[in-house]
């Protein structure tokens, strides 16, 4: 506390006769490097915490995440992906996909892949309501985040993502209408949405299973009868109790489409002991905070 | 007393309209009897008015008024005498319904013979029975009832040779050129008052209203003030190319191109936000299927905060209020168009989808078509890029921003960030242009700077430039024509079909 009143008397420093004490402020700036590395501290067990139950995150990264958690690790995705060389060359314009999705249907993995999409590039999004559809509820309009500040420029961003909810039948995706027909269902958007991120493991047999999984997920769990949901559950149960992830050692869509469709399909709570665990490890991801948020 | 005169034989017996002196309802004046040379015997009432009288609307006429006696005022459609009967179809503006005139007790021959013969296209009152009936009538409006006249009296006689048969002016017509053909040969005769009775341009004209007043209606929810700007100028606005001379007293005046030069005023003169409905003249000699020399033009101007996106998006939010107001409210005029002009419903997203230059450029190259970067879109190419809007987003309204600076007139803004292009936007719905728009120079030194580089002559357009002499807010706004809007929003092919009386370099008339 200041004993008198100054110019610029700040609390910190202890005032006699218009000097600041030395050794005071000696002190305190001791007192600040110390909180600062008890938070450092904090940060690091907090990392290393969830490194224990999340296998394949990466250390270092996972470490700093939790410093700032709205950015979770898209190390994750391993392999070098280039625009160019996937969309073919830039014309100088956004290269913007569209997404037409019926709002009855809202389609999760999607919204999931559109968030590690805007931690690895410069991605325009916005979505629109088409007039086929009269209204759609507040949370559909604000699903893919708030509105980017430049998004006035719209030749600054890399990629768009343009969803419309619109009055269809099947979910719908245009990119390049001259060079490619439209791509339909949510799974086969997930599948290309996925290969701009990372590709498929190299290995066949492995790019199979995890377009099987990814295939179950979308028409047994999410579309099939409690029967048929049952029978994946154990599915998964069985496959996990191997493997840290569903094709193996390495996250992959088949998580992705699985994790959103058992969370849709609202059983997430009874499912069991191995599906439980992967379900964690999925969340300490952070990449599905985007799906959770819209359930609610 | 009753003056029951006239010549010849056909009076006295006057019970072709089923009344006689003595039966004469309470309030009419007098009845007049002619025979005409054609053999019908002509009633013409001056009748002074029923005030205790309702008259029922035919497209009130259901199941439910089976059984009651009414009156109702409607137009001969077709009357057709068969045997002891006469079948009328009677037709209130897109509405119709099969009416019966019966010999029986309330009705005699004569008066069967007079239905038969009225003219098609004369206003008549009856008095008549509403009749459930057991089979759908496909032809009418009203397919439920059928009316069994009691009474019948001419308003308004019509006569016998029509310029043209309604039937005809109905039809669908084939390819594009036709209808131009149709529109010329009403206009040569002048009777294009004919159209406008036809179930398909009330719903046309109906629809226009409706636009109008949904303008006016969102437009006034947002704040807006709406001005009326004078359209008898001193100064050619806009470059002086397409105007129309007027004299004025001693000298000569023009006829406003836009009331650009206006609204601008209004903002400077710290309305915020302004629109004018109003006409617009434009001495353009275009025979084409969009344009007019006299249409009515929708302009919008407003002072921005921090970017012209706001008066994008302000514009933009106005036509998707149009359009949803008509999508939910007119859908049985746009059903009753498209009988007669079929085509695919409007379509749009709101948010309104907004593209830049540069992306319009990649999409008509990626279709083969070679541009340069600073080049003005041809229609061809306007219509292509439609297309391709159209198949990857489905709408067929959308906003282009950022022209090149070298295609816009002189008082455009810059953009500041690319010196080659400006902060202007065009939009368009169904492939074809609607509204030119930008953000305006407010700075008076600029704006003088840029007449200088467009060698315009700087004392044409001193009173233009002095209004931003002293403090003007950032501004921007563009204007739409109602009557282009509207045959676009229907998917019509010629704008002549949404101008009640349509100017275009061959036609004044009427």
């Amino acid at each position: 506390m200041p004993m008198y009143q100054g110019n610029s008397c700040t609390a910190e420093h202890a005032i006699q006769n218009g000097e600041v004490d030395p050794a005071v402020k000696a002190l305190e700036a001791r007192q600040d490097e110390i909180m600062k590395k008890l938070y450092d501290l904090k940060a690091a067990v907090e990392g290393l915490a969830k490194t224990v139950t999340t296998p394949d995150a990466d250390l270092d990264l996972t470490v700093s995440s939790s410093l700032s958690s709205q950015s979770p690790s898209s190390t994750t995705f391993k392999g070098i992906s280039d625009l160019d060389t996937l969309l073919g060359k830039d014309l100088g314009a956004l290269r913007d996909i569209v997404i037409n999705a019926n709002p009855a249907q809202p389609p999760l993995t999607l919204l999931v892949l559109h968030s590690v999409l805007c931690q690895r590039y410069r991605v325009l999004s916005t979505v629109h309501v088409h007039s086929s559809v009269t209204s759609v509820p507040p949370q559909l309009l604000s699903c893919l985040g708030p509105r980017h500040a430049d998004s006035y420029a719209r030749q600054m961003f890399q990629l768009g993502f343009t969803l419309i909810w619109k009055d269809v039948p099947k979910l719908q995706m245009k990119f390049s209408v001259q060079n490619m027909c439209p791509i339909e269902g949510e799974a086969n958007v997930a599948r290309f949405l996925f290969k701009l991120l990372s590709p498929y493991p190299s290995d066949p047999a492995l790019a199979t299973l995890v377009d099987s999984w990814v295939d179950t997920a979308f028409f047994q769990l999410a579309e099939g009868s409690a029967k048929e949901r049952a029978t994946v559950l154990r599915a998964l149960n069985s496959a996990l109790s191997r493997n840290p992830w569903l094709a193996g050692p390495e996250f992959s869509l088949a998580d992705i489409a699985c994790y959103c469709c058992v969370l849709q399909s609202g059983s997430a709570s009874s499912t069991p002991t191995n599906v439980q665990r992967w379900i964690k490890s999925c969340e300490n991801l952070g990449h599905f905070s985007p799906a959770k948020l819209f359930l609610q | 007393g009753v003056a029951v005169g006239g010549e010849g034989g056909g009076e006295g017996k006057g019970l072709s309209c089923g009344l006689t002196p003595n039966s004469q309802p309470k309030g009419r004046l007098c009845f007049l009897w002619q025979k005409k040379s054609f053999e019908v015997i002509n009633c013409v009432c001056l009748c002074l008015c029923e005030p205790d009288r309702v008259l029922v609307r035919v497209q009130d006429l259901t199941p439910e008024n089976a059984d009651q006696l009414i009156w109702l005022r409607a137009r001969v459609h077709t009357s057709r005498a068969k045997g002891k009967q006469c079948f009328l179809v009677l037709r209130q503006q897109q509405f119709n319904v099969q009416a019966l005139v019966a010999v029986g007790d309330r009705a005699s021959k004569q008066m069967v013979k007079f239905a038969a013969n009225i003219t098609k296209e004369s206003i008549v009152d009856v008095e008549a029975l509403v009749r459930k009936v057991e089979q759908k009538i496909e032809s009418c409006s009203q397919q439920d009832v059928e009316l069994h006249i009691e009474r019948i009296f001419v308003i308004s006689q019509a006569e016998p040779r029509l310029p043209l048969q309604l039937e005809d002016a109905v039809r669908p017509d084939g390819e594009g050129e036709e209808g131009m053909e149709m529109w010329k040969c009403l206009s040569v005769c002048g009777c294009v008052f004919i159209l406008p009775k036809t179930t398909t341009s009330q719903a046309i004209f109906r629809l226009q209203s409706g636009v109008c007043q949904l303008f006016r209606e969102t437009l006034t929810k947002k704040g807006f003030v709406e001005i009326q700007t004078p359209k008898i100028i001193s100064a050619a606005s806009e470059g002086g190319a397409n105007v129309f001379t007027v004299s004025y007293f001693k000298t000569s005046a023009y006829l406003a191109q836009s009331p650009q030069l206006y609204k601008q005023m209004c903002i400077c003169a710290d309305f915020d936000k302004v629109f004018c409905v109003g006409p617009v003249f434009r001495a353009e000699d275009s025979n084409t299927h969009r344009h007019l020399t006299e249409f009515v033009g929708l302009d919008i101007e407003m002072a921005f905060s921090y970017h012209y996106h706001e008066v994008i998006d302000s514009i933009t939010d106005t036509m998707v209020q149009i359009f949803k107001g008509l999508r939910d409210n007119f859908q049985t005029e746009i059903q009753t168009v498209n009988k007669q002009y079929p085509s695919e419903p409007f379509k749009f997203l709101e948010p309104t989808l907004r593209l830049e230059y540069t992306e319009a450029l990649a999409m008509l190259h990626e279709a083969g078509v070679e541009m340069g970067d600073e080049d003005d879109l041809s229609t061809p190419n306007e219509k292509l890029l439609g297309r391709l809007v159209k198949e990857k987003y489905d709408t067929d309204f959308y906003v282009l921003d950022k022209y090149p600076l070298a295609v816009r007139p002189f008082y455009t803004m810059p953009d500041p960030n690319n010196p080659k292009y400006s902060n202007s936007y065009d939009m368009f719905m169904r492939g074809e242009e609607i509204l030119s728009g930008a953000q305006r120079v407010h700075d008076a030194q600029m704006l003088t700077d840029r007449a200088i580089h467009h060698q315009i002559d700087l004392e044409k357009i001193k009173a233009y430039i002095d209004s931003f002499r002293y403090g003007a807010p950032p501004h921007g706004g563009g204007g739409i024509g109602l009557e282009r809007v509207c045959m676009l929003y229907l998917g019509l092919h010629n704008v002549r079909q949404t101008s009640m009386f349509p100017r275009d370099p061959k036609r004044l008339t009427p």
